[in-house]
């Protein structure tokens, strides 16, 4: 019955109700046994059809049982495929709030269906056409009178904990996911939060209080899992999160980047003849999907995504994928995913084998990735030679549109003012000499009114 | 009858601690965290029945007033 050809997908093994596979090449989730009650409560209910129909659930189709990797197996699903993966401590404190309102939209719709969900991981939720939607088919259960909210713990550590730390401490601190994969711990979180916050109700019960009882019943079972709560009450606790969620604001500053357009030396001309050269040259390559490094606010992600193409929208500063997230939202702008990414230090993989979140790499190579004025940042800034970004750029994409900015620019006039220039091999003969290794230079163009030249380039293969 | 009601209430609050299972539930709630919410849940449920309360109150009012002032519309209009 097991098929050889058939893979696990690492992240998928915690819950013993099923788990994904793939099997030539396509995504499967087997649903087990243990939970066929819930899985026909959800699929005959119609909770199944209002969370799809309100895109909040993704959808999928029955397979043929004799997929089954095992006996266990109940139901073979095919779930859509969602079209790139991305991981809370790559979003931006709107995408975080927004997933965790998803999540409680689709609590309370369960809810009145007379389930629950049974866990409520951010890793559960991914952005598909712009909107946060859960992807774990096999995360609702029949809700039994009296039993507490076993996810409780949980979307208070993935949720509620960064949120508030983002948006009351420090928005940067949404990079504690990398370090604690189910969570921000309550007390770490109780602890760093400023003392205002403990008059908030809201964060004075669901936190700090929270927190106290963790460590005071770490120890003990004595007692445990007697009381039930009732469905007002917990009705209120749901509403109460919800509450609280919405409450957590954050607002983006002027940062180094999230202002930059208003900062560089670009004419209004030369922004334009910019523009024309990107996208002619996307035009000629014709990718599905682009990765746009150093995005900022996503000024050239917009090219990409009017000629219908999936666009990742990475750049490292928070303010900038903010604005670009809340951007893209108002204008139902769905093909554009901003996101939160050091190119210095990019995801690493995580979790169990360091397998159960994928690293930036794994989940390319992607069509084309355009790295506009960018290079001077990871070669003069960070020091990168031009040979390693080459070498890095070349395993992440099969196109590629970079932009060269000489050392006369004046942005890197800027880098360099403060520090001794030990650059030497910083010019354009040396850099498409360490590019032409990896990369075919198919055109380049000079941009109007700037010292800049653009590139496209395909992979050698 | 009111022994007998108040036999019903205590044998349904029994049914329910009866009724909670762990289902399928595989992550752990968290000793603390279980407790917590038990004794939260409880005093948010009295907040969140508060607040339906004067939501109703809120809507009935101003559904009133409403029909006072299309009354009022109506009479002008005559």
């Amino acid at each position: 019955m097991i098929n050889s050809s058939s893979s696990s997908v690492p992240g998928s093994f915690r819950d013993p109700s099923g788990f994904l596979f793939l099997r030539d090449g396509i995504l499967y989730r087997q649903i087990n046994q243990l939970c066929k009650d819930d899985y026909d409560r959800l699929m005959t209910s119609g909770l199944y059809e209002r969370l799809v129909d309100r895109g909040l659930l993704i959808p999928h189709e029955e397979a043929d049982i004799s997929l089954a990797q095992g006996p266990d197996a109940y139901r073979i699903i095919r779930p859509r495929l969602v079209p790139f993966l991305s991981y809370p401590y790559e979003w931006c404190f709107s995408q975080l709030k927004d997933a965790a309102l998803a999540t409680l939209e689709i609590q309370q719709i369960a809810f009145d269906a007379g389930m629950e969900l049974k866990d409520s991981s951010a890793y559960n939720i991914q952005f598909v056409d712009g909107k946060p939607v859960l992807i774990d088919t096999l995360s609702f259960e029949i809700y039994q009178q009296g039993q507490p909210w076993v996810a409780y713990r949980q979307f208070c550590q993935h949720f509620l904990a960064p949120l508030a730390l983002m948006s009351c401490t420090d928005v940067r601190l949404s990079q504690m996911f990398r370090i604690y994969i189910d969570g921000v711990p309550l007390d770490l979180a109780s602890s760093l939060l400023p003392k205002r916050t403990w008059a908030r109700f809201s964060l004075l019960s669901h936190i700090h209080f929270h927190a106290k009882s963790q460590a005071r019943y770490a120890e003990k079972t004595e007692g445990v899992k007697r009381g039930s709560v009732s469905t007002l009450g917990y009705r209120g606790l749901i509403d109460s999160l919800k509450s609280t969620v919405q409450s957590l604001r954050w607002s983006p500053g002027g940062t180094e980047w999230s202002d930059y357009y208003d900062k560089t030396n670009y004419t209004d001309t030369a922004l334009e003849h910019k523009k024309e050269i990107v996208g002619s040259f996307l035009d000629a390559a014709k990718p599905s999907t682009v990765w746009d490094l150093g995005a900022n606010t996503g000024l050239f992600s917009d090219l990409a995504a009017q000629r219908g193409m999936l666009t990742i929208s990475f750049d490292i500063d928070p303010s900038a994928v903010e604005k670009n997230y809340l951007r893209c939202r108002n204008a139902g702008e769905g093909r554009i995913i901003p996101l939160v990414l050091d190119l210095t230090n990019p995801s690493p993989g995580i979790g169990w084998e360091n397998r159960e979140r994928m690293s930036l790499q794994e989940r390319g190579p992607v069509d084309l990735a355009m790295a506009l004025a960018l290079i001077h940042h990871l070669a003069i800034s960070n020091n990168v030679p031009l040979p390693r970004v080459a070498r890095f750029l070349a395993g992440i994409c099969t196109w590629l549109i970079i932009e060269f900015v000489p050392k006369e620019d004046s942005q890197v006039q800027r880098l360099l003012a403060t520090r001794e220039d030990v650059f030497p091999h910083y010019e354009k003969v040396s850099f498409e000499r360490s590019f032409a290794e990896f990369f075919t230079i198919e055109r380049a163009a000079g941009v109007e009114g700037a010292k800049r030249t653009i590139y496209l380039m395909r992979k050698k293969s | 009858m009111k022994h007998k009601a108040l036999m019903w209430s205590f044998s349904l609050i029994a049914l329910t601690f009866v009724l909670v299972r762990d289902a399928c539930a595989y992550i752990d709630p968290g000793t603390g965290s279980y407790i917590f919410q038990i004794l939260i849940a409880s005093v948010l449920g009295g907040l969140f029945a508060l607040k339906i309360f004067w939501k109703n109150i809120k809507a009935a009012l101003t559904r009133k007033s409403s029909t006072g002032e299309g009354q009022e519309d109506d009479k002008q209009q005559q």
